[in-house]
């Protein structure tokens, strides 16, 4: 919300500069964003009455005779631009926004100077007509700096609990608990005993909670005065009229927005009700809405008939709006359900300044005050007559009182402030407090966000400053159920760290994936799609991570061309089972490349390579590593296996299938991809043995196409309790092993834990590995 | 005798390696050597002449032992010496380039302050990136329709209803989004636990807004949640306090200033002042857990045959985002660096140990 620093002074003469009011508002919970100063009017823009408009022919434009101090003629191409209103001259010579006003000759006739729009004088953003005053706001040819001071804007941001400071006099309000003192505006209104000739009916009182209507007839409607004009520039809106200016300036001041109708346009009343089948309505920005069920309608009737002008809570309607030949409105001035009118903005995509305050909650007890304000006004800047009666709908719901014990706000807060202290602060801020302990504290009817003791708790803080709350350590042994529960962070931080030790980079990819790009990837659909994603390729969620990966190598290829790289991934993945959403954590590895070696020598890469990296991983965490083969779509149908860790089946490891590498203009890649958590094996010390080892080598010729894995098992299982170790050291084809034969030699070591082992045992072993050997149709190499 | 002596010496200091000396000294002092041939010869001399030129034969046979040692030791060294020559490398080639690994940068933020607040108590705990609109607004007092909800840009999964684990596993259905914050867990959590307890809860979360150098739609945040009997808004402090400590030194300072979190109330925004940036730093929200949501729990807490666990009971909470440290704390411009990927970037935080 924009603040103009003297609006607000003028409500609180005591504020120092705008720099403290900076750090005042800060203090009490409204950080301010931007602080602008605005209105650097130039010193050759004068005050300036328009005596005559003359059409200038076959054009659009206008001679305008001026009295500017002297008489002045000027071109205007303005639609509003017309004798009897004053406007803002910018006289040759005087540069403004960076033009330079000189005489020009336009179609013949001679301009001396030129009449500005807002945007032309920098005010504002309007620059479809003239800035426009009534005629006798200064004499003419006065340098509109001199009406016209500079301002310092504050552009504060106002929580949505915090309705009441949509209003400037919230905020002067809650200086005012600061210790500022407080002048409020005063209320002079004249009203008259004359009948209404407007009828209310609310047929919906949950939208319609309290719905006001007054009577202003005999108004002049025109330009507002210079001050109401740059106040609403100010605060970034635009002067219309001083009928509309005033129902604008009344909502800046206390967040409470009201509406105009124009008389004519009503019929014989107005009636609240929700829109019907079909209704349509034209609102102010001139578009045709068609009217939801659900929406709150203000509508005129007449008999059994009723027509819709305007959209309750967030736009008037185009036809009723105040024009300048209105002489009598019904101004409306309401509290609605927040949640219909946000709905229904939400509905038309429609935020206005009024729906802003209404769906975020207006003073229940606010209208009444708020219209007798805007027709105060409109007595003084319109010529306005007012009638005495307030049509009134609703019964408006004051606070209940809370329950207020200042030992508990000292409790919650750790302080000490005295009970004296607190409960001045809670006056201050407008409540009433009654009783003793616990003291029953009604706030004031705008703050709608204070409800429970801690509401008070937080006033009693925020008003003493929260720098005034004191540093503690709270010291407790936890509840016993909470110990250890960091056991899952910790071990999945490990596998990072170890992985990063190994080798690996750690990268970070998005959640997201292209929907698009599922079977590129050669992976079903993802079963969860985003309602509103940013952007078609971050459409749906990842349901692997490897895909990711295999795009940050794609641009790092791209950009930085490496020869070579090892990456992993930690990250959450999203499946579906059901209805149910399965979000698992997962671990993908990715290498690429030359792999291990001398820059200058021979390299080691591929699919053994990952492999070994990925079993030194789990070695690391006490887990042994299988991979069988196992066909994956997306993986090379020759090199795509299942890894089980610990005998559990936990992901896949293979190259990349290359019709993917194709696809993304990939070389060959390896990668695996592991669900988490790793199983977790109880860890129990053994004593080494110190007993001598006995050492035999075996080569076991077996058809080419036997799993290396399948030979290991067997041996192992055959071995006997006494096999330490096994260990391939060479995989042989050729002569003189016969065509479709392979040989695989191993060192064995075997090991008794607590003698010599006798040379009879070691052969028997030997033996009955070669049993086991013949039994499955294999040998060994003599 | 003089000419033996003469060549005996020449050939031995000419002999070019050990095989070449053992020959010669076959040949001198062998069974069958010529000096030894001298020597048996003798015998044959009278008396006088014998022990003269016996004499003269043991000189020479010392001088030609002698040579034949100093000989064979110059040739052992120089062998040793080619060898060691024929070993040589160039130890300025390169080495075998094994793979140098690394953390990602948030990794390494998020684990230095995980660490200061294991440090002083605290536990970290994870929760679910896919949440359920229950956990992420409703039970943190944030309603369907309330404006409050503005405050967080929602990816929305599509379909109306769907299921997801709660905190112990139970069936929850409803609307499903990618969690906003890291403050659903503090609901999790304390369905499933009961108080006093200090944990963190680092993790990944989405706002729907487009990207540039400060915004990200995917970021990290670290929420801390400490809940015990007596638990103040001065402990709240003294937890940013130690943060500030801990991350600059002991110049820095904090700054708490009154906010709207529907979750907290008192509710604040903290700033730290960092020293060598001479400026305060806004980094996060915090508060007083709201009795709102200590009676959303509670109230979960029922439907999952539970006893109320959070009644007079009080507790703060705070949250802040890593990316926006991180940036500071290693000098990083933009914030779409850390998903985007390019490893010249990433390849940079290795030293960071």
């Amino acid at each position: 919300m924009r603040v103009p620093f003297s609006w607000l002074r003028s409500y609180v003469p005591e504020l120092e500069s705008p720099e403290v009011l900076e750090e005042r508002l800060a203090g009490l919970g409204f950080e301010t964003d931007r602080m602008e100063r605005i209105f650097q009017i130039p010193g050759g823009v004068v005050f300036a009455r328009v005596l005559e408009a003359h059409p200038i022919s076959s054009t659009s434009l206008k001679r305008l005779v001026l009295d500017a101090g002297k008489v002045v003629e000027v071109v205007s191409g303005a639609g509003n631009a017309r004798a009897g209103i004053g406007v803002a001259l910018a006289l040759p010579g005087t540069e403004v926004r960076g033009l330079a006003i000189g005489e020009r000759t336009i179609q013949g006739v001679v301009s001396h100077g030129m009449a500005l729009s807002p945007k032309e004088l920098g005010v504002g953003e309007y620059g479809g007509g003239l800035l426009e005053f009534p005629p006798d706001t200064l004499p003419p040819g006065t340098p509109l700096a001199e009406a016209w001071p500079e301002e310092e804007v504050l552009d504060i941001e106002v929580t949505p609990n915090r309705p009441d400071a949509l209003g400037i006099l919230g905020l002067a309000f809650d200086l005012h608990a600061l210790g500022y003192s407080l002048i409020l505006p005063e209320v002079r209104l004249e009203t008259e005993k004359v009948p209404l000739p407007f009828g209310l009916r609310v047929e919906d009182p949950r939208g319609a909670l309290h719905f006001t209507l007054s009577y202003a007839f005999g108004l002049q409607v025109g330009p507002s005065p210079l001050w109401l004009q740059r106040i609403l520039f100010a605060c970034g809106m635009r002067p219309i009229s001083n009928v509309v200016d005033v129902t604008n300036y009344v909502m800046l001041e206390r967040a409470q927005p009201m509406h105009a109708f124009d008389l004519r346009f009503v019929g014989e009343g107005i009636l609240v009700r929700r829109a019907k089948p079909g209704e349509k309505l034209v609102t102010l920005d001139g578009v045709e809405r068609e009217l939801h069920l659900e929406d709150l309608v203000i509508a005129g009737y007449r008999g059994e008939e009723s027509f819709p002008i305007g959209l309750a809570g967030v736009m008037g309607g185009a036809e009723s709006e105040v024009r300048e030949d209105t002489r009598a409105i019904a101004l409306e001035v309401a509290q609605f359900d927040p949640v219909a009118i946000r709905k229904t903005a939400r509905r038309h995509a429609l935020r206005t300044e009024a729906s802003y305050r209404f769906e975020r909650g207006v003073d229940p007890l606010g209208q009444v005050p708020a219209a007798q304000r805007a027709l105060s006004l409109l007595q003084t800047l319109a010529g306005a007559r007012v009638a005495e009666t307030i049509l009134e709908e609703g019964t408006p719901q004051a606070q209940r009182p809370i329950p207020f014990r200042p030992a508990y706000a000292n409790q919650l807060l750790g302080t000490q402030y005295p009970e004296e202290v607190q409960l001045a602060i809670l006056r201050r801020l407008g409540c009433r407090v009654e009783g003793e302990g616990p003291y029953r504290v009604t706030p004031p009817s705008r703050r709608l966000d204070l409800e429970l003791e801690e509401d008070l708790v937080e006033e009693i803080a925020r008003i003493q400053g929260y720098e005034s709350i004191p540093l503690d350590l709270p010291a407790f042994f936890p509840a016993p159920d909470n110990r250890g529960v960091e056991r899952p962070y910790q071990r999945e931080r490990r596998l990072r760290e170890l992985l990063s030790g190994l080798g690996f980079q750690e990268v970070y990819t998005y959640s997201f994936m292209d929907p698009e790009e599922a079977s590129l990837f050669r992976l079903p659909p993802s079963p969860w799609r985003l309602k509103n994603p940013l952007s078609p390729e971050k459409a749906a969620l990842r349901t692997h991570l490897f895909p990711g990966l295999l795009r940050l190598l794609k641009e790092n290829l791209a950009l930085d061309r490496p020869e070579r790289a090892l990456l992993f991934e930690v990250g959450r993945v999203f499946g579906k089972e059901g209805a149910w959403v399965r979000e698992e954590t997962h671990l993908a590895g990715l290498l690429f490349g030359e792999g291990l070696g001398l820059p200058h020598g021979e390299k080691l890469s591929g699919y053994p390579l990952l492999k070994g990296l990925l079993e030194a991983f789990l070695n690391r965490l006490g887990l042994d590593l299988r991979v069988e083969a196992h066909p994956y779509p997306f993986l090379h149908p020759g090199v795509s296996g299942k890894v089980r860790v610990a005998g559990e089946e936990k992901g896949f490891l293979g190259q990349v299938h290359p019709e993917i590498l194709k696809a993304l203009e990939l070389p060959p890649v390896y990668i695996f991809e592991l669900h988490l958590p790793l199983p977790e094996k109880p860890f129990r010390f053994q004593d080494p043995s110190r007993y001598p080892l006995a050492l035999r080598d075996l080569a076991v010729v077996v058809p080419e196409a036997t799993p290396y894995g399948e030979v290991e098992a067997l041996l192992r299982q055959a071995a006997g309790p006494y096999l330490e170790s096994l260990r391939l050291f060479d995989l042989y084809q050729g002569p003189p092993l016969r065509v479709g034969e392979k040989s695989l030699a191993f060192h064995l070591r075997f090991r008794h834990p607590e003698r010599t082992l006798k040379d009879e045992e070691v052969e028997e072993a030997m033996a009955r590995l070669l049993t086991a050997l013949r039994s499955r149709g294999w040998d060994i190499r003599g | 005798m003089r000419e033996l002596e003469q060549e005996a010496l020449a050939a031995i200091r000419e002999a070019r390696d050990l095989e070449a000396l053992k020959t010669l000294k076959a040949r001198y002092l062998g069974k069958k050597g010529l000096l030894t041939q001298e020597m048996k010869a003798l015998a044959n001399l009278p008396l006088e002449e014998r022990k003269a030129k016996g004499q003269a034969l043991n000189a020479l046979k010392e001088a030609i032992e002698r040579a034949l040692e100093e000989r064979e030791k110059a040739l052992v060294e120089e062998e040793l010496r080619r060898a060691l020559e024929r070993e040589r490398q160039d130890v300025s080639l390169p080495g075998v380039e094994v793979f140098t690994g690394g953390l990602h940068p948030i990794t390494l933020m998020e684990r230095e302050l995980v660490e200061i607040f294991r440090s002083l108590g605290y536990q970290a705990v994870e929760g679910p990136e896919v949440e359920s609109e229950f956990f992420n607004f409703d039970a943190l007092n944030i309603p369907e329709h309330h404006p409050a909800r503005d405050m967080w840009d929602t990816f929305w999964l599509e379909g109306e209803e769907h299921s997801l684990p709660g905190p112990l596993g139970e069936e929850v259905r409803g609307r499903l989004l990618l969690r906003t914050h890291t403050s659903p867990m503090q609901v999790r959590y304390m369905v499933a636990h009961t108080p006093p307890f200090r944990i963190v809860v680092p993790g990944r979360v989405f706002r729907f807004e487009q990207t540039d150098a400060t915004h990200e739609a995917v970021f990290h945040q670290l929420e801390g949640l400490v809940v015990g009997e007596g638990i103040t808004m001065a402990h709240l402090k003294g937890a940013i306090y130690e943060l500030a400590q801990a991350l600059y030194g002991p110049e820095s300072r904090v700054r708490f200033q009154p906010v709207y979190f529907p979750f907290v109330e008192p509710g604040a925004q903290f700033a730290i002042w960092w020293p060598e940036g001479r400026k305060w730093l806004e980094l996060g929200g915090a508060g007083m857990v709201h009795p709102k949501v200590f009676q959303a729990v509670d109230a979960y807490r029922q439907t999952l045959g539970l006893p109320p666990a959070y009644q007079g009971i009080t507790g703060f909470a705070f949250g802040l985002g890593v990316e926006r440290l991180a940036m500071l704390r290693y000098g990083i411009p933009d914030i779409r660096y850390f998903f985007g990927g390019r490893l010249k970037f990433l390849e940079q935080f290795r030293g960071i140990l």
